[in-house]
């Protein structure tokens, strides 16, 4: 754990954390501009409730405050990638569905995606500077769910972007966390632990 | 007893019969006859003053036969309800009142549902329309439905508001407005805030701000967003106006806008006026400068093209006319 006490090592994460601030912020916005495109190119009523889908990582969590960096950090990297995996699977349905007919749409989720990739990469250079392992990706939950009818495609696809906007949020609120420096050590709250 | 505004009341004295000679008053007062019926008390369209005790007597002895407090009143109107989260990511309150009063009694019942949870929303001592709840998770796309149900003697309504976790935060203004001038700067003032008390975590929730300020002359505003920090200079203040200043609150990512807050009032620094009596200028002053003499440029009355002679005795034409008349009048 002395790597991530060293000065450099507080340094490069709060340069990660601000970038990654950034990130998260750019990437809020822009996925709440592709849901009013996707709702209004789906046919959708933006206000309709839609049921928690299996494979969608949920942004909700209880006792945010009390979580260690390490737990967030993992949290956030094993939603990431799923995000990654689910909006590779809606453009390719997209792609099937509308074909050429809709590019703007698919240039829109395809920018949200490459967004969602640089974000994972971004938790895992955090989680190598705390000298943690990252986990595998076969680790990270049930495989995508089987192919839906095309309505039910538009309800995940609404609820896909829904959770990646409220884990956007969540996302800064917990790298601002990860940028506090503790006041005993000057390292970031939760990720100096125990072996 | 609890009587609808309008509403046709017919009172029975008690176990006494239709024809008994009975007494009524209200508020001590006696009741003319013609509101009666027999032993029966009518009072027709009742209205709010009609409210009191009324009692009635039996004729003769005068013993006390039924007595009731008649309160007129209304039923509820749909209650008006608002929820919100100036304390995020603590919690939310929610406070409510009715669009008109009732004049009896009412009692409120909220109840407050995320997804199929039940919320306890506790109420608030004072003031006593409003309560609030503690977040037990964040980050939910689950919708919250706050029903609101009132209730009194003559009927019930209520009222149900669904929103989600982001939508209701708003924090208070910030506080602790300043404005000051900036020694040897017309045109600036420095302005300084704090954020608003209630936020409970700003470095994890940091704010932005919107400050907006015009000079009192004018009506239009200008406005400036400011990402972090509580400070700005402004750099574009009209010299020697006094600005009328506000600043506004937002989380940074989600909710709405603060309301304004206090507004404060500046003037930029202005240069010190020279005086007429101060040693240093008279001596200063001996021949070139008629500064001390002439009028000051809003007074003035005539163009220098105008000016006839030269140095302290230099009087424009118009001048000249005006003194000439005057001394042929007294001539």
């Amino acid at each position: 754990m002395a790597a991530a006490d060293s000065p450099s090592a507080a340094l490069r994460r709060r340069d990660l954390c601000s970038r990654g601030i950034r990130l998260a912020g750019k990437m809020r916005a822009d996925v709440v501009d592709l849901l009013d495109t996707y709702v209004e190119q789906q046919g959708l009523d933006a206000s309709a409730s839609v049921a928690a889908v299996e494979g969608v990582p949920l942004a909700a969590v209880e006792r945010w405050d009390e979580q260690t960096g390490t737990q967030r950090l993992l949290e956030n990297l094993a939603a990431y990638r799923a995000f990654r995996a689910l909006l590779a699977q809606m453009l390719e349905e997209q792609r099937e569905q509308l074909g050429e007919a809709d590019a703007g749409l698919g240039r829109a989720l395809a920018a949200v995606l490459l967004q969602v990739s640089a974000f994972a990469y971004h938790l895992e250079e955090l989680l190598r500077l705390e000298s943690r392992g990252i986990p595998g990706e076969e680790g990270d939950g049930p495989p995508p769910p089987p192919r839906l009818g095309l309505f039910e495609q538009k309800l995940r696809g609404l609820g896909v972007l829904r959770e990646l906007a409220q884990w956007a949020v969540r996302s800064a609120r917990d790298l601002r966390q990860l940028a506090k420096p503790s006041p005993a050590t000057g390292t970031a709250p939760g990720l100096v632990e125990s072996p | 007893q609890f009587e609808r505004v309008g509403a046709d009341v017919t009172m029975k004295c008690g176990s006494m019969d239709w024809d008994a000679a009975v007494t009524w008053t209200v508020n001590g007062t006696d009741i003319d006859e013609s509101h009666l019926n027999g032993s029966y008390l009518i009072l027709k369209n009742v209205g709010l003053s009609q409210s009191g005790q009324y009692s009635c007597y039996e004729g003769s002895s005068w013993h006390l036969k039924y007595q009731t407090y008649l309160r007129v009143g209304t039923p509820p109107k749909e209650p008006v309800l608002m929820c919100r989260s100036n304390n995020y990511p603590k919690g939310f309150y929610c406070s409510w009142h009715l669009p008109t009063p009732t004049y009896i009694p009412n009692t409120f019942n909220i109840s407050v549902i995320h997804g199929t949870k039940d919320m306890v929303c506790e109420k608030d001592a004072v003031p006593k329309n409003r309560c609030h709840i503690r977040y037990l998770q964040l980050f939910s796309t689950v919708k919250y439905k706050v029903t609101l149900t009132v209730t009194n003697a003559l009927g019930k309504n209520f009222t149900t508001l669904t929103f989600d976790e982001f939508a209701i935060v708003k924090p208070d203004p910030p506080e602790s407005v300043v404005a000051k001038p900036v020694p040897n700067n017309p045109r600036r003032l420095e302005v300084s805030w704090q954020n608003p008390s209630s936020w409970p975590d700003p470095e994890s929730f940091p704010l932005k701000f919107f400050l907006r300020y015009r000079p009192l002359i004018l009506d239009q505003w200008q406005h400036v967003e400011l990402s972090d920090g509580t400070s700005h200079t402004i750099t574009d203040a009209y010299a020697g106006k006094e600005y009328i200043i506000q600043v506004a609150a937002k989380d940074n990512d989600i909710g709405t806008w603060s309301d304004w807050s206090v507004a404060v009032h500046a003037t930029p620094w202005t240069e010190e006026p020279k005086h007429l009596t101060t040693e240093a200028q008279i001596t200063e002053t001996t021949s070139a400068s008629t500064s001390s003499f002439m009028a000051p440029p809003t007074t003035k009355i005539c163009d220098k093209g105008a000016m006839v002679g030269s140095g302290a005795v230099a009087v424009c034409w118009t001048a000249g006319l005006v003194v000439a008349a005057y001394s042929v009048l007294f001539i």
